[in-house]
């Protein structure tokens, strides 16, 4: 899986930067502060929250406007070297790895909230801004900023539409593609667009906003984000019922479906999960169960009330056991957080983690969620699935120690056959996360050559000279 | 050569998670100095491509604070104060060791000074053979000489522990400065100098002493008061007032303490009594004392002290409360607090103003 990624050109721009003239251009566009180079500077940019892939970088680059972001990729354009935005770096797809090498461009200094704009209910940040930045920010003006991912407290919002990123609200509201209004963009040649803008109804061009969300900064350096609010709901409440399997609260998503609900939140833990979660964050759960399905909504009192008697019915009649309703919104956010930090708590089973993020069409989650626990008893693989049952995602993970080659060797055999299977559904290899560069081989298995071709061509008229994020999408 | 434990940085899975927790990265926003920056660092280490004289590595084990923010927000476990302490030990060892560090190192090793220097300023002594299953106080090597009057309030309010200046150093200063071993020996020696329960007044050294000798051994002074109250055995009648209105009180946590003692809620609820207590968004963050960080980088224990500053003027309060006797030097000396109207105190004082004005009320 690890790209070999050492051809001609690579060693072309290779000589390029052995040429000290790159560092020195680059310095002189953003300062010499903010152009790390050496071998143990740039070290601690070679990898994401993506095991088993890194790549060094040959410069990172930490710009502070659009201007220096356009100077650096022109420049890089015309030298030929890639290009790499990077955020946080929490993706899990090795989205941010510089798999070829060149400049990784992290955008964390670009952490400025412009705009939030109550009247047209709508906000203007910079990359930078953390997912949660943006959302305590419009709730101080009663404003929500629905998408919600496990990981927002780090999560940058340049990250997030570049990965069109999901969360725990998918369901009932849509996924960061559903918000974003407008964005300025850097394109591969250095020019500067501004696509959408700030309305709902525009039908101005071909739809490049919706096009760039989630392009994994292969067409272009996002530099700022218009994106919508909505108001922020009265109450919310949240509850979990427990299940002998995953199948069982499977069946319980449903069936909460049937009854003409859209909650808010439907999301499951498997008992890996579960044990992995309470001892970390010590929640009283119950230890015992099979699985766990954490469900909630949001808007009127009364209304949720009977939403969560609802819900409560639901599980109730499939087998659900031990529900809890929280009473207060510090045991509602402790359940919710119990579902976001699940997969850094499952490192507590073994050093690696090697994480999916396929989806499946609803009807056949109950059906997934067995086969994937065939598949783990076939490789003989600690395989801990969470997920956000309510729209079908799910995140099987598979644990393992990656400095035992069969062990590896098992695991990735399993994240294959896994992949397979979610296709075999009608399914989507990643839902949320971004393909990477660790799904990018199973991505033609999914959306076919002709789209893959389609992709490339695509690519070719953002990115001409094709230095962004190499070794991704359409690359 | 000596490595950093690779159980201590096998659990660290890259999430990313303590970032947002993280002092020097929220001033920087440059992934070298985060703690999963630094872990990597460490790892490069490890594996042979840095050496412990590389200027990033060094620069970076320096630059940390060690406030140990991001351990409560790891949801893998991660414990980057032992890390920490192993760094340090790599690249200030030898020849690489600050002086200032030297100097410190060897100034808290002298007992008889420190034990001269407190008695000059008159630091309180009691009870020379005290019952069994007695508390004993830590008297703190910095305490002493800058805070005498903390053991004099002690001795005052809570005659049943045991105060001794035959005490050494606990050697939080060893284990946070690059030399863990000397760190351990010193608590180890410190528990067998004080056989019993050790009240501590300062959260820096309460956590270290924790951590080496067992937490049931070691009982920081607000978790003690707490203790005290809820046994009955001591009661605060009425809470502060400020001209005739009841003091506006906020506290800074002492970070070792929270992060890790976990004792954070014990504070609150004592100055819940004392006052009106404000719980600031920043109490949590470090102040940038951070030990002997505030000797070590003035400029940037200032910058960090810096973006708490704000929010503690606009929240108009009369006392600031410390439990560290670190931070409590750090936010004295702080420019723009010391031209405000806020006091910092020591959790230990603001306790004997609200218990003196109730026996001055009881006298009438």
């Amino acid at each position: 899986m690890r790209n070999i990624g050492s051809n001609i050109a690579h060693r072309i721009w290779k000589w390029w930067f052995n040429n000290r003239t790159v560092i020195e251009t680059l310095k002189r566009i953003v300062g010499a502060e903010y152009v790390l180079s050496s071998s143990d500077d740039v070290a601690v940019y070679k990898h994401d929250a993506t095991p088993l892939f890194s790549g060094t970088p040959d410069a990172v680059v930490l710009p502070r406007t659009t201007f220096e972001i356009q100077e650096v990729v022109k420049y890089a354009a015309e030298a030929g070297i890639p290009v790499i935005a990077r955020g946080s770096g929490s993706s899990l797809s090795a989205g941010t790895v510089p798999i070829h090498g060149g400049i990784v461009l992290s955008l964390t200094r670009m952490d400025q909230i412009k705009e939030i704009n109550p009247a047209e209910m709508l906000a203007v940040v910079e990359p930078g801004v953390t997912t949660a930045e943006l959302a305590s920010a419009a709730v101080k003006l009663g404003l929500l900023y629905p998408p919600d991912p496990g990981s927002k407290i780090i999560s940058t919002m340049g990250g997030n539409v570049a990965t069109s990123a999901g969360g725990l609200r998918g369901l009932k509201y849509g996924v960061t593609r559903n918000y974003v209004l407008g964005l300025e963009v850097v394109l591969g040649t250095g020019e500067v667009i501004r696509t959408g803008g700030r309305l709902w109804k525009d039908v101005a061009g071909y739809d490049l906003t919706r096009l760039l969300t989630g392009s994994e900064g292969t067409l272009g350096i996002i530099t700022e984000i218009t994106v919508a609010l909505v108001p922020n709901s009265a109450q919310s409440l949240n509850g979990i019922a427990y299940f002998a399997s995953l199948k069982e609260a499977s069946l319980a998503v449903n069936q909460i479906i049937a009854t003409g609900l859209l909650p808010a939140t439907l999301e499951f833990l498997d008992q890996k999960c579960i044990i992995a979660v309470d001892e970390y964050a010590n929640l009283n759960l119950d230890r015992s169960a099979g699985a766990l399905l954490l469900f909630g909504d949001d808007g009127e009192l009364d209304i949720v009330k009977k939403h969560m008697e609802l819900m409560e019915k639901a599980c109730l009649e499939t087998g659900g056991f031990g529900i809890e309703i929280a009473t207060d919104i510090t045991r509602s956010e402790q359940l919710l957080e119990a579902r976001r930090c699940s997969l850094p708590a499952l490192s507590r089973l073994a050093p690696t983690l090697l994480l999916e993020d396929v989806g499946v069409p609803r009807p056949y989650l109950a059906e997934m969620v067995e086969k994937i626990n065939l598949v783990a008893d076939k490789y003989q693989v600690i395989c801990a699935t969470f997920g956000h049952a309510g729209d079908g995602n799910l995140h099987p993970t598979i644990a393992f120690d990656e400095s035992d080659p069969d062990a590896r060797t098992r695991a990735l055999a399993a994240f294959d056959e896994i992949f397979s299977l979610a296709i075999s559904f009608g399914g989507s290899i990643s839902g949320e996360h971004g393909v990477g560069a660790a799904k990018l081989p199973w991505l033609k298995d999914q959306i076919g050559a002709e789209q893959v071709a389609l992709l490339k061509r695509i690519k070719f008229a953002f990115d001409p000279k094709g230095i962004l994020n190499p070794g991704k999408l359409g690359s | 050569m000596k490595k950093i434990s690779p159980q201590l940085l096998s659990p660290c899975i890259s999430c990313g998670y303590c970032l947002s927790a993280c002092p020097t990265y929220q001033l920087t926003k440059d992934e070298r100095s985060s703690p999963r920056g630094r872990i990597s660092l460490m790892k490069e280490f490890n594996a042979g491509s840095i050496d412990a004289t590389n200027e990033l590595f060094v620069e970076q084990s320096s630059f940390c604070l060690g406030c140990r923010a991001c351990e409560p927000v790891c949801p893998a476990g991660v414990q980057y104060g032992a890390l920490l302490e192993e760094w340090r030990e790599v690249t200030w060892s030898g020849k690489n060791l600050p002086l200032r560090i030297r100097g410190l190192r060897i100034a808290v090793t002298m007992t008889p000074i420190i034990r001269a220097l407190g008695r000059i300023r008159r630091v309180k002594q009691n009870k020379p053979n005290p019952p069994l299953g007695s508390d004993f106080l830590m008297l703190g090597c910095v305490e002493r000489v800058l805070y005498p009057q903390l053991s004099r309030v002690i001795a005052k309010r809570f005659p049943s522990i045991v105060i001794n200046d035959d005490q050494g150093c606990c050697g939080a200063l060893h284990s946070h400065n690059g030399a863990p071993t000397k760190g351990h020996e010193m608590a180890l020696s410190l528990g067998q100098d004080l056989p019993g329960r050790i009240v501590s007044t300062a959260g820096g050294c309460a956590a270290h002493l924790s951590a080496e000798i067992g937490r049931e051994k070691v009982i920081e002074f607000s978790e003690f008061v707490l203790e005290k109250i809820l046994a009955g055995e001591l009661t605060i009648e009425r809470p502060v007032y400020i001209e005739g209105k009841i003091a506006r009180i906020g506290l800074q946590d002492s970070c070792h303490l929270r992060n890790g003692m976990a004792v954070f809620q014990q504070p609150r609820e004592i100055l819940s009594r004392l006052g009106t207590f404000i719980d600031l968004k920043s109490s949590k963050d470090c102040c940038g004392a951070a030990g002997t960080y505030a000797i070590m980088r003035p400029h940037d224990s200032a910058a960090v002290l810096s973006k708490k500053l704000v929010e503690i003027e606009a929240a108009d309060l009369d006392f600031l409360v410390t439990l560290n006797p670190g931070c409590q030097r750090q936010l004295e000396h702080a420019p723009n607090l010391r031209k405000s109207t806020v006091r910092v105190l020591h959790i230990v004082e603001l306790l004997e103003l609200a218990l003196s004005t109730q026996t001055l009320e009881d006298s009438h």
